[in-house]
């Protein structure tokens, strides 16, 4: 297949993916972690039908890149925010213990195990697979709880505090990643001295600089059309910029989005705007990523034991932060399963894995790329299910009524660009539920 | 001064300055920090860079008047590998992609712009501008050439028939304008009236005239530069081949466009980007002509439907952001050290060629009976060149392989003197004109924003 054909292939998908952007045709329909169409990559990649060979995808390197930056941005601009609600102090806090819980105990059963096995060359190399495997597997994707809420009208307490909770843990797996790029600096190819800690600071500084430059551009006045020529620009540059100096263009690109939202006065209207961009960037994300997946890494020994732990670590981190969960008021009549519903992973957390894989060639980015989509697999059978009975057992799902008479919620907000960040039916006024 | 310019906010200028500089200090640590680069990023970087400093660039030359379309340019040059080099030469090559893109936008948006009554009503102007302007410069031209031979290293050594074959080329060059220069800064100045609509119909018709006179140069300067070649109508029929698959497939295309916004009337963003890339790709694989393709294409669009319009709108709202890294990207390529060495000569053919198109304008636009306004400032928009001419050196380097580089050196030089004062001049004959539109203007591109789906 030429490169061409496969640019028009990522622009199809674009395309459908636009019109699922907002209305009823997202609502509750696809799977929340978006494995489709990492599947579908994979059959089009070199270990099935062949279709998008190997090459082919190292030339559209930059392609992803942008791709990957975008989706960053997008959740960097809707970060804190849960629909049109600033998420609340305590769901913040929870989000964050649930995501560092999950990443540290994911990491350090995957060093636990690498220090009996000898599956990396070096030290650095360990340090990196897992706190790879540990961003990969922190977060619960913003989608999830949506989808379970928007699919079976769940209202609540404590889906409120769910979906808050998976609006606030992103920026974990993004400082580790930050940090991780950082170390791996090649002091060769900069010339002057620069220590770890300036690297993740000058990830962090570039982000909320060109976020800054992004909002002073914009202006006070808000003008939609102006809009995406500032922010395709700005983030261009910082895309560019980070993957020249081997930063993370992920973490920049959030951070970036962050300051955006916070120095813009339009932030609403931003996130508005931004978020019906999401679907038809992550479609080809995906597909590329799934593209990109090499099953030869499992070839090698314990590559497939460490995958394992890292998944089990993941079940027990989310287990203990739903623990961690029914603390708070509003899930303390919750099952104790109420983690396994948080397992959802998705579009972060495979972009995490393809950021590695670029930027790690072989045995560390390809295992954390596989280990984040299987993850995300894994998810997908788990926490739909486990969320919707533990919101049932809370009173939160009508589950009485048959799924197909159910009337499908209008989008709120009507005049509005429909952003399919925000949930369906925010019930509970901030302040209350915790 | 435009009267855009006439309301300057001194605060906003400042503060424009000062993005300017963080944006350039940005880039230039990371270019000083990584001087060498392998993958795609240094693009990726170069994109950004060029579309937000070319449009903040724009935005402060405008005080002086100057449009956007030179800032951009400027941006590029400032930026590119021959000043600050914050963008190198692979960069800038692989940029080059997104002319694909451009021309496309520019070559659909230049049709559409072609109503047909417009079209009717100048057609007697048209015709005898397109003839006098045709045959009269590229004359006048081949004999400054001619005449210019001492000044011109390549051309010394040469005969008097082989001169007499390049002079002709470059007569054929002479008369080459540049469609996009002529959108762009339409689209800024939104000029309305009788230069602004003589101007947009003869340049766009011009190109396909152009295209023809180039096949008909090239036959009948081979003899004439290598003594062994034979005459050979070989050149006419690809020619023929070529206009009639453009305007089938153009018409095609525009039925398919109609039909498109008809039925679907969403994501015409991501159509262009199909088109501008995909169909080009086929396009120049079946060796038609894009540019008059998609000019087919855009011209049904506007006269037979009633989408010209929304047509129009979305490709503005397209490549307003095209636009910028297309021109800033021109400007980045511009070859400084070249138009260095040969300015003197390079100023003579620029200077002959000004001085000959004003003649000729004045006197088809007796000729014709034109608007007193076309009369005056008719000339001003046939200044600039770019791609096209570029294109036609690269052609000639690649058909006369003896005096190829030499020629296409020249074009290059001549190129960036017409692309650097030929917008300038066009824009301010339409501000004395008074057909500079006084609505305010988004003083920043845009790319038009997926719309919620329907409820």
């Amino acid at each position: 297949m030429n490169a061409l054909l496969l640019l028009m292939g990522l622009l199809v998908l674009s395309y459908i993916g636009s019109f699922l952007v907002g209305g009823r045709a997202l609502r509750g329909v696809g799977l929340p972690s978006g494995s489709e169409y990492v599947a579908l990559g994979f059959v089009l990649g070199p270990h099935v039908l062949g279709i998008v060979e190997r090459s082919m995808l190292e030339s559209f390197e930059p392609i992803v890149q942008v791709l990957l930056g975008w989706l960053a941005l997008v959740i960097g601009i809707d970060y804190g925010f849960a629909g049109e609600r600033r998420v609340r102090p305590k769901s913040l806090v929870l989000g964050l213990a649930s995501a560092l819980l999950t990443g540290g105990a994911v990491a350090a059963a995957v060093m636990a195990v690498l220090s009996r096995v000898a599956l990396v060359p070096t030290t650095m190399d360990g340090w990196l697979l897992a706190g790879g495997l540990g961003a990969a597997g922190a977060e619960t994707t913003r989608h999830a709880v949506r989808w379970v809420t928007e699919r079976h009208q769940a209202k609540g307490k404590l889906s409120n505090l769910l979906n808050e909770m998976s609006h606030a843990d992103d920026v974990v797996p993004l400082i580790v990643l930050a940090l991780l790029f950082a170390v791996t600096q090649k002091p060769a190819q900069v010339p002057w001295q620069v220590p770890l800690y300036a690297w993740v600071a000058a990830t962090i500084g570039l982000g909320l600089v060109l976020g800054a430059v992004a909002a002073l551009l914009l202006g006070g006045e808000f003008k939609l059309h102006t809009t995406w020529g500032v922010l395709f620009g700005t983030s261009m540059l910082a895309i560019g910029t980070a993957a020249r100096l081997d930063l993370s263009p992920l973490s920049v690109m959030f951070f970036m989005g962050t300051a955006l939202a916070a120095v813009s006065p339009h932030h609403t209207l931003l996130r508005e705007a931004v978020a019906p961009t999401e679907r038809p960037v992550l479609l080809p994300a995906l597909l590329l990523a799934g593209a990109r997946i090499d099953l030869n890494v499992l070839r090698t020994r314990y590559v497939i034991v460490v995958i394992l732990v890292a998944i089990v670590a993941r079940v027990a981190g989310k287990f203990l932060s739903g623990l961690l969960v029914r603390v708070t008021r509003a899930a303390r009549s919750a099952s104790p399963a109420v983690g396994f519903a948080l397992l959802s992973s998705g579009a972060l957390s495979i972009a995490i894995g393809l950021a590695f894989a670029l930027r790690f060639p072989g045995i560390v980015g390809d295992t954390v790329l596989l280990a984040s989509v299987l993850g995300a697999v894994f998810g997908e059978f788990v926490a739909p299910a486990t969320l919707r009975r533990v919101l049932v057992g809370v009173g939160e799902v009508p589950d009485a009524a048959p799924e197909s008479t159910r009337a499908i919620p209008t989008p709120v907000s009507p005049g509005l660009p429909v952003s399919p960040a925000r949930p369906a039916a925010p019930s509970t006024p901030a302040g209350e539920g915790s | 001064m435009s009267n855009a310019a006439a309301k300057v906010h001194p605060g906003r200028k400042v503060l424009q300055a000062g993005l300017l500089v963080v944006i350039s200090g940005v880039l230039f640590v990371a270019t000083r920090a990584v001087p060498e680069m392998h993958g795609g990023s240094g693009t990726i970087a170069a994109v950004g860079f060029l579309l937000l400093a070319g449009t903040l660039l724009s935005e402060l030359v405008e005080i002086i008047g100057i449009p956007h379309l030179t800032g951009y340019l400027l941006a590029g040059i400032l930026a590119g590998p021959h000043f600050l080099h914050l963008i190198d030469h692979r960069s800038v090559e692989r940029l080059s992609s997104v002319n694909a893109l451009a021309l496309a936008l520019i070559a659909m948006s230049g049709g559409a712009e072609l109503k047909m009554e417009f079209v009717k009503k100048g057609l007697k102007s048209l015709a005898w501008s397109t003839l006098l302007q045709s045959l009269l410069v590229i004359s006048l031209m081949t004999g400054v050439f001619i005449a210019a031979r001492p000044l011109i290293p390549f051309a010394k050594p040469l005969t008097v028939s082989a001169l007499a074959g390049v002079g002709l080329l470059w007569g054929i060059m002479s008369i080459t304008r540049s469609p996009s220069a002529t959108l762009g800064i339409l689209s800024q100045t939104r000029a309305q009236g009788p230069v602004a609509r003589f101007m947009l119909t003869f340049v766009m018709t011009s190109d396909v005239v152009v295209v023809v006179l180039l096949a008909i140069g090239l036959t009948l300067a081979r003899p004439l530069i290598e003594p062994g070649a034979d005459f050979s109508g070989g050149a006419f029929r690809r020619l023929g081949h070529e206009i009639l698959g453009s305007v089938s497939l153009g018409t095609t295309l525009g039925i398919v466009l109609v039909m498109y916004m008809r039925l679907v009337g969403r994501q015409l963003l991501v159509v262009f980007i199909a088109l501008g890339f995909g169909l080009t790709e086929v396009l120049r694989y079946l060796n038609f002509e894009p540019l008059l393709t998609f000019m087919v294409a855009g011209f049904l669009v506007q006269n037979l439907s009633s989408q010209g319009e929304k047509f129009i709108h979305a490709i503005e709202q397209t490549g307003g952001v095209v636009y910028v890294v297309f021109f800033a990207t021109a400007g980045a390529d511009l070859d400084v050290p070249l138009v260095k060495v040969l300015w003197p000569v390079a100023l003579v053919l620029t200077g002959s060629r000004a001085l000959i198109t004003w003649g000729v304008s004045r006197l088809s636009g007796r000729v014709a009976g034109d608007h007193a306004m076309v009369r005056k400032w008719g000339w001003s928009g046939l200044v600039s060149q770019a791609g096209l001419a570029l294109g036609f050196g690269g052609v000639v380097a690649r058909e006369f392989p003896s005096i190829g580089a030499g020629f296409r050196a020249l074009a290059i030089a001549t190129v960036a003197i017409n692309e650097l004062v030929g917008p300038v001049l066009f824009k301010l004959a339409l501000d004395r004109a008074g057909e500079t539109s006084r609505a305010p203007r988004p003083s920043l591109p845009s790319i038009r924003p997926p719309p919620p789906a329907p409820e």
